[in-house]
């Protein structure tokens, strides 16, 4: 045996967080899912997206009333306007024009540079918001779930509250009395919406809990802090991954129906943004609101199909 | 079983007092006042702005310590007055009184048609497994949990109302709520609301049965040379019905609260989430307490009905 200069404790921890031959055995799993492939693809391609297509396009806050409402490339649009020389309406035909691929908005604001922006946002909103929800979560659910008595008591009740709250009451609540930024967004829904996760993750600790490998650590001496640590997480990390990933999609839509109602950074152009201004012009410029709505569909089907080809690829007995 | 029912019903009084109670502090600690909205008034007719503030102050109580404001509202609540609503200048039952029939058949009838149409088109699509009906439900239903639901309103009322004409772009409140004309306008709103929810039935639905339809009872009832109508009408359905009606009255209280507020915002249906909304952004807190009291009541109560259903649909479930 080759001796190795990791002390064994520490090997012996990292090993039950990754372990390269179970995530090859996941990962050709995963693959057979063709639908959950594409998904992950689409979030790869918006994830690029966002980092990197801000340096390719001109700012999305700059406006040129000039080039107001050009609809995509290849659709033309009519625009009658009224002279007042002759007394008469003249119609000219508006074409789509290649240095504005997907269109301008009413203001004449680029598009493409828009739903660039909108990319970054929504996908950075869903992850921080996700993060923290689930943190929260699995430190609610674990702790709830091992230490049982009173603290589970206190825990599960406190869920309960949060539970019932008017989510999206309070949602708007919260945003309009403390303005409208994205870190107040983030801040809220991630405080607010970790009770799926706590719940879940408590239920499936609770059955883990009982197992002959958590007596057999505690038997050998483990203190609490280990098996939790090294023996109850590990053990539902397939569940944390995949619960966050079927939950990205809707914080991403509690932005985007946020922003959509008035409620969005000022600053910053997300999709909902724009659909809020979109909605007045659907007779005059229809690309405004169906572009950004047609990211945000992609956005939450990639993340659905490629959550739920997690979550079989990680459940042994599911057949694929 | 009726102290399990007292039991929950003081548990649900409490959530309803926690909640009632965060809300209030929430508004009336936030950085606006209710007196804002006046100001702008006050100064174009040239008063003094800080003698008038307080008078409207001293006039609604807003001048006493914030803990008196709230044993006084808590006070007035239990003798059945809900308080004065700052932006509309009625009392908030009347607001209520006269806005919740537009939420309650917003609701009323999206359920019905989720409920209907999802279970129905799972049911089929279980019974014919793997056939090209089977592979359209899923992919419809994909659709259909992915598709923002505000996004769905827009690009409705765009197609149907704007290019095609078919209805108005506009909610009428000018005809009586059950006339076939209030019911018609009504029919967008509604595909918008319930598609999710249907949507995700037929999923449920589907998994659900195909679970059920391997089970060896069902090898039985066939055996038994029972129809095949009877065995997946009555053998196969009740058992799959169970975790259904969980998922049921779950989405309902994220209807009530998520979806019904937008659908009526994007067809400005005046309903509870409309009037809400429209509180929250004249700092009315009263309306908005009230409206969040109603609607935590409302889940609390599903909730509740939900467990006693159990106890009919399912015997061996038992409170004690």
């Amino acid at each position: 045996m080759t001796e190795s200069k990791i002390p064994v404790g520490k090997r012996a921890r990292l090993s039950v967080y990754f372990n390269k031959r179970l995530a090859q055995y996941y990962w050709e799993r995963l693959q057979k899912n063709k639908l959950s492939l594409a998904g992950m693809g689409f979030i790869i391609f918006l994830m690029l997206l966002g980092i990197f297509g801000p340096f390719f396009t001109q700012d999305p806050t700059y406006s040129d009333f000039n080039l107001a409402n050009i609809p995509p490339l290849g659709f033309s649009r009519q625009e009658s306007v009224y002279d007042i020389k002759t007394n008469e309406f003249i119609t000219t035909v508006i074409e789509g024009r290649p240095d504005h691929p997907l269109g301008t908005d009413s203001k004449g604001r680029d598009m493409l540079a828009m739903l660039i922006s909108g990319a970054r946002i929504s996908l950075l909103v869903g992850l921080i918001a996700t993060g923290i929800a689930v943190f929260i979560g699995v430190v609610i659910g674990v702790l709830s779930a091992y230490l049982g008595g009173w603290v589970d008591n206190v825990l599960m009740r406190f869920t309960d509250i949060m539970m019932t709250f008017p989510f999206f009451l309070l949602l708007v609540l919260i945003v309009f009395l403390f303005g409208p930024s994205l870190a107040i967004i983030v801040l809220v829904i991630g405080l607010t919406g970790w009770t799926g996760a706590a719940r879940l993750i408590r239920s499936e600790a609770l059955s883990l809990r009982t197992r002959d490998f958590i007596t057999a650590s505690r038997a050998l001496g483990a203190s609490d802090g280990r098996i939790m640590f090294n023996h109850l997480i590990p053990n539902v990390a397939s569940l944390i991954i995949v619960m966050s990933t079927l939950s990205i999609p809707g914080v991403i839509m509690s932005e985007a129906a946020l922003s959509f109602i008035g409620l969005g950074d000022p600053m910053r152009t997300s999709w909902g943004t724009i659909l809020n201004a979109g909605q007045h012009t659907l007779d005059t410029a229809w690309w405004v609101a169906v572009e950004p709505g047609i990211m945000l569909f992609l956005t939450v089907l990639s993340f659905n199909f490629f959550g739920d080809g997690l979550r079989d690829a990680f459940d042994p007995q599911a057949s694929i | 079983m009726r102290n399990y029912l007292v039991k929950r019903i003081l548990y649900s009084i409490i959530i309803a007092w926690g909640i009632l109670t965060v809300t209030f502090i929430l508004l009336r600690v936030g950085p606006s006042s209710p007196v804002d909205r006046y100001i702008l008034n006050i100064a174009a007719r040239g008063q003094d702005i800080e003698s008038v503030k307080q008078a409207i102050e001293a006039r609604y109580g807003l001048d006493k310590p914030i803990y008196q404001q709230y044993f006084d509202y808590m006070g007035n609540l239990l003798q059945g007055n809900w308080g004065w609503s700052f932006s509309s200048s009625v009392p908030v039952m009347d607001l209520i009184g006269s806005h919740w029939i537009y939420s309650f058949q917003l609701i009323l009838l999206s359920t019905i048609v989720a409920i209907l149409l999802g279970i129905g088109l799972g049911i089929l699509s279980a019974v014919k497994q793997n056939t090209r009906f089977d592979y359209a439900a899923s992919i419809f239903s994909f659709i259909g949990i992915s598709i923002p639901g505000f996004w769905l309103g827009l690009m409705l009322i765009m197609v149907f109302g704007v290019h095609l004409g078919w209805f108005k772009t506009y909610y009428d409140t000018s005809y009586p709520i059950w006339s076939l004309e209030n019911l018609r306008q009504l029919i967008l709103p509604v595909i918008t609301l319930s598609i999710g929810e249907l949507a995700g039935y037929v999923r449920y639905t589907r998994s659900s049965m195909l679970d059920n339809m391997r089970k060896e009872f069902v090898t039985t009832a066939r055996a038994k040379g029972l129809p095949e109508r009877v065995v997946i009408g009555k053998h196969v359905l009740s058992n799959a019905m169970l975790p259904l009606v969980t998922i049921i009255m779950f989405d309902l209280g994220s209807v009530v609260f998520g979806g019904a507020y937008l659908t009526e915002i994007v067809f400005g249906i005046p309903g509870l989430g409309q009037v809400s909304f429209n509180a929250i952004f004249a700092n009315d807190y009263a309306v908005v307490v009230a409206v969040t009291l109603i609607g935590t009541f409302l889940v609390l109560f599903i909730n509740l009905a939900t467990d006693i259903l159990y106890t009919y649909i399912d015997p061996r479930i038992r409170y004690d």
